[in-house]
């Protein structure tokens, strides 16, 4: 907004001129407006936006009103570039006096614009997630693992607001300590009860990759002797006669491999 | 029609149980609804019947998937050995066309089920190794009539029975059974003379394995060749599974502790 457009436009055209042209404009706008609702509308289409969405609750919702998230959505740009050009007929014809009031819309209408663009995906995103989750976790035959796509989706719908809300100016620092509080949280405990996960994990890479023993080979391991039955990312599975141990990969690590050659 | 009537009640009188083959769920929801125990037999358990048991092979040929089906019923406790079955299947892939009625103990147990189910190998990997098996059986490598042998489960115990013939292919290459890719390069090794060693969990530890097992007390039917001993003798010393595509006959037969347990046909797969 460096260029002050509207006050250009009123020192070249005389009062009944600048009237004119706002009209135009107006015309334009819709013109523009119905072409950006075309266009977003298939450009999402054609980034298959609307089959990626498909089950969600939020589509849904808008199925049941007649209409569909990515109709939404491109309605959406198209009243924004609508409302747009009215406001700067308006400011142009000077029809109204209340400059600063208009000035401030405009500022503050790509905001409003994003915060309800955020809210959209936010809640499509949020849903999506969730599905996938629940589709991954689907093998988990354990009631409590149903809150953890719920847990997903609640987070997503919680982020989303947030940046909704502080779109449109609404003091969200309290919410974001939040965030971080249960950010920090979540990645705190995941990472204690990762903790030996993680280590064996990093051990196992390193066994995959050089194979200081492999299947058949006696060894000796954490006190433990016997041939190697299996070996993968978190545990080694050494037998003996009528014994298994299962080794977690850390321990292999820690103790040495004493191979054992007769 | 009542020749033909009485026919039917006579096959389908006094019976304990029903085995149904991969029903389809407007079949089966009559059934659910009576009295008589109802087991379902299938690839998948489509109609979420609470008494199931799985079928790991499309077996084409009706007795063997009647078998497969009774012997893991047996085996999981849902008929006890006197139990009178009618099992209802399809013969000729167009929906129920037949009912058979079957006494569990009609026939001698051969351990079909067992050696998917109760091997120390995964039931998936025993099924990815006959199903590579099969292909091979049926398209043979290039053409030409192919044998190959592979001894699944227990890897460690079968890879200190036997040696090196050559460099082993899959050092250090971390491949499972069951993925397309390695299956087309199990079977562009199968000219490869020697056994495939695969872990219990799907890993191909080896090819180019001469299996040293000693074959003493090893009861497989005469005229079988070398490959057919030695996947019967390394299956009795060790906890194993062997798989053998014959080169000569061109059949797929499994063995489990020292003894044949099932022989298939390629061709009907």
């Amino acid at each position: 907004m460096q260029f002050d457009w509207p006050q250009f436009v009123r020192q070249v055209f005389s009062r009944e001129t600048a009237v004119t042209v706002s009209v135009a404009i107006l015309i334009v706008g819709l013109v523009i407006a119905y072409f950006a609702w075309r266009w977003v509308d298939s450009l999402l289409r054609a980034a298959d936006v609307d089959t990626a969405v498909e089950g969600t609750p939020f589509e849904r919702t808008a199925q049941s009103f007649g209409t569909s998230t990515v109709s939404i959505i491109s309605q959406l740009t198209a009243l924004f570039v609508y409302i747009a050009a009215i406001v700067l007929a308006l400011n142009i014809a000077q029809l109204l006096d209340a400059q600063l009031f208009w000035a401030q819309l405009t500022g503050y209408l790509p905001r409003l614009f994003i915060a309800a663009l955020a809210i959209v995906l936010g809640l499509v995103a949020g849903d999506k997630m969730a599905l996938v989750v629940s589709d991954r976790l689907r093998s988990i035959k354990l009631p409590e693992a149903e809150i953890i796509p719920e847990l997903v989706k609640y987070s997503v719908f919680y982020i989303a607001a947030l940046l909704a809300l502080s779109q449109i100016g609404v003091a969200t620092n309290a919410l974001l300590i939040l965030l971080a509080a249960y950010a920090f949280g979540l990645v705190f405990l995941s990472g204690l009860a990762f903790k030996d996960l993680l280590a064996a994990s990093a051990a196992g890479i390193y066994l995959l990759l050089v194979e200081p023993y492999a299947i058949g080979d006696k060894v000796e391991i954490d006190d433990k002797r016997g041939i190697v039955q299996e070996v993968d990312m978190f545990v080694t599975h050494i037998e003996t006669d009528g014994e298994e141990y299962v080794i977690p990969n850390q321990r292999v690590m820690k103790s040495g491999i004493v191979r054992i050659r007769e | 029609m009542t020749a033909l009537d009485d026919l039917l009640d006579g096959v389908v009188s006094d019976v304990d149980v029903v085995l149904l083959f991969s029903p389809s769920t407007s079949a089966f929801e009559p059934f659910e609804a009576a009295e008589l125990p109802v087991v379902v037999v299938g690839s998948e358990n489509t109609v979420d019947a609470e008494q199931f048991v799985e079928l790991p092979l499309e077996f084409s040929d009706i007795t063997g998937r009647i078998r497969f089906g009774l012997e893991g019923a047996v085996d999981q406790g849902l008929v006890t050995g006197e139990d009178t079955a009618v099992c209802v299947t399809e013969a000729f892939g167009d929906g129920i066309d037949t009912v058979m009625r079957v006494r569990a103990d009609q026939f001698s147990r051969t351990g079909v089920y067992d050696l998917f189910v109760n091997s120390r190998a995964e039931p998936a990997v025993v099924r990815d190794v006959f199903e590579v098996c099969i292909e091979l059986g049926k398209k043979g490598q290039k053409g030409k009539q192919v044998g190959a042998l592979f001894v699944v489960g227990d890897a460690g115990k079968v890879m200190n029975k036997s040696r090196p013939l050559s460099y082993n292919p899959f050092e250090k290459s971390h491949v499972h059974v069951g993925d397309p890719i390695v299956n087309v390069m199990l079977k562009e090794f199968s000219r490869l003379d020697g056994a495939f060693v695969i872990s219990d969990s799907g890993k191909i530890v080896s090819a180019y394995r001469y299996l040293e097992p000693s074959a003493e007390g090893v009861d497989i039917p005469k005229g079988l060749g070398a490959r057919h001993m030695a996947a019967g003798a390394i299956t009795r010393d060790t906890n194993a599974v062997g798989i053998v595509l014959s080169e000569s006959d061109g059949m797929v037969r499994a063995f489990k502790g020292g003894e044949l347990v099932l022989e298939l046909d390629p061709e009907e797969y």
